[in-house]
């Protein structure tokens, strides 16, 4: 059973712990890889959106939109009209200059390698953590870059599950309990929840609270 | 944003940025980020207070959008970027 990160010592030696079994370290560690290969390099080879694609259909929700009766068509046809790049990676690299294209695709070609390689590197760092022991101890630093990684897995996975508004998230949750347990759209909005639920611990624990 | 467990009611405008410089940095809403990240993001990436940090993130969370900084073009660009790296929707753009 998890137990979520909590502050533990002061100064030099001041830790973020909390506990993972192994199952739940796996999970979090297999979603962090990937959206590592979401965010290789276009030139690289080009599996990393297969992959996702590949664990998304495992768990069966696909690139669908399962609230789309809430959304309409609206989302449909933004989605068709945005071919070729990964929604997902507008989510992780977005636009940096909504009135300037110019401006938007330099400022692009100029700082995305390295976001790409910084948040490929803190994911990297974050599956290290969660290939060790049950008790995950994080140093203040390896806590920073641990929950931009949570992070960069929650934004994919809201992406996936379409959460458009801040009303989705509540819309989506009261669909799944009129779901079949077994339904694996229940399965992603839980693995969402306790992403969510482990990144506000440790956001809670770096603030101080 | 989600909600998050510390949402303490800020209305006082003092420590508002300075609004006559040319570009700024916006920090959009999105359904994703915690309330509490945000905040944490604004107050790590920019040293702002808590509370200040926590009344542009609120201004994010009700108005769909903030301005978080202002400066030069090259700062704004620094900052949009560094954001993007903690995965905020962050734009620059030149002051209107």
């Amino acid at each position: 059973m998890a137990r979520a990160f909590r502050r533990r010592g002061s100064g030099d030696r001041l830790r973020f712990v909390a506990d993972l079994d192994a199952d739940e370290r796996e999970v979090v560690a297999s979603l962090m890889e990937q959206v590592r290969g979401i965010l290789e390099p276009p030139d690289a080879a080009d599996h990393g959106d297969d992959e996702f694609a590949g664990i998304v259909a495992g768990l069966g929700i696909g690139r669908g939109d399962p609230l789309a009766a809430h959304h309409g068509d609206d989302v449909a046809s933004d989605r068709d009209a945005d071919e070729g790049r990964d929604p997902a990676l507008d989510r992780l690299l977005p636009t940096a200059n909504r009135e300037d294209e110019r401006a938007a695709s330099e400022f692009r070609r100029l700082t995305e390698p390295g976001l790409r390689q910084r948040k490929a590197k803190a994911l990297d760092a974050a599956v290290a953590v969660l290939q060790g022991d049950d008790r995950v101890e994080l140093d203040p630093d390896s806590a920073r870059s641990f929950l931009t990684a949570l992070t960069d897995v929650r934004l994919v996975l809201g992406e996936r599950l379409q959460l458009r508004a801040d009303q989705d998230l509540e819309l989506l949750e009261r669909l799944v309990r009129s779901l079949d347990p077994e339904d694996p759209v229940v399965h992603v909005v839980a693995l969402y929840d306790f992403l969510t639920w482990l990144q506000e611990s440790l956001t809670s624990a770096l603030l101080g609270d | 944003m989600s909600l998050a467990p510390t949402t303490e009611e800020v209305v006082s405008p003092e420590g508002d940025v300075a609004p006559d410089v040319p570009w700024v940095t916006i920090v959009w809403n999105d359904p994703v980020n915690l309330m509490s990240y945000v905040t944490y993001v604004l107050q790590s990436h920019f040293g702002y207070s808590r509370r200040k940090a926590e009344k542009l993130m609120m201004r994010v969370h009700t108005e769909g959008r903030a301005v978080v900084a202002n400066g030069p073009r090259e700062a704004m660009e620094a900052d949009t970027e560094a954001l993007h790296g903690y995965g905020l929707w962050a734009t620059f753009q030149k002051d209107s």
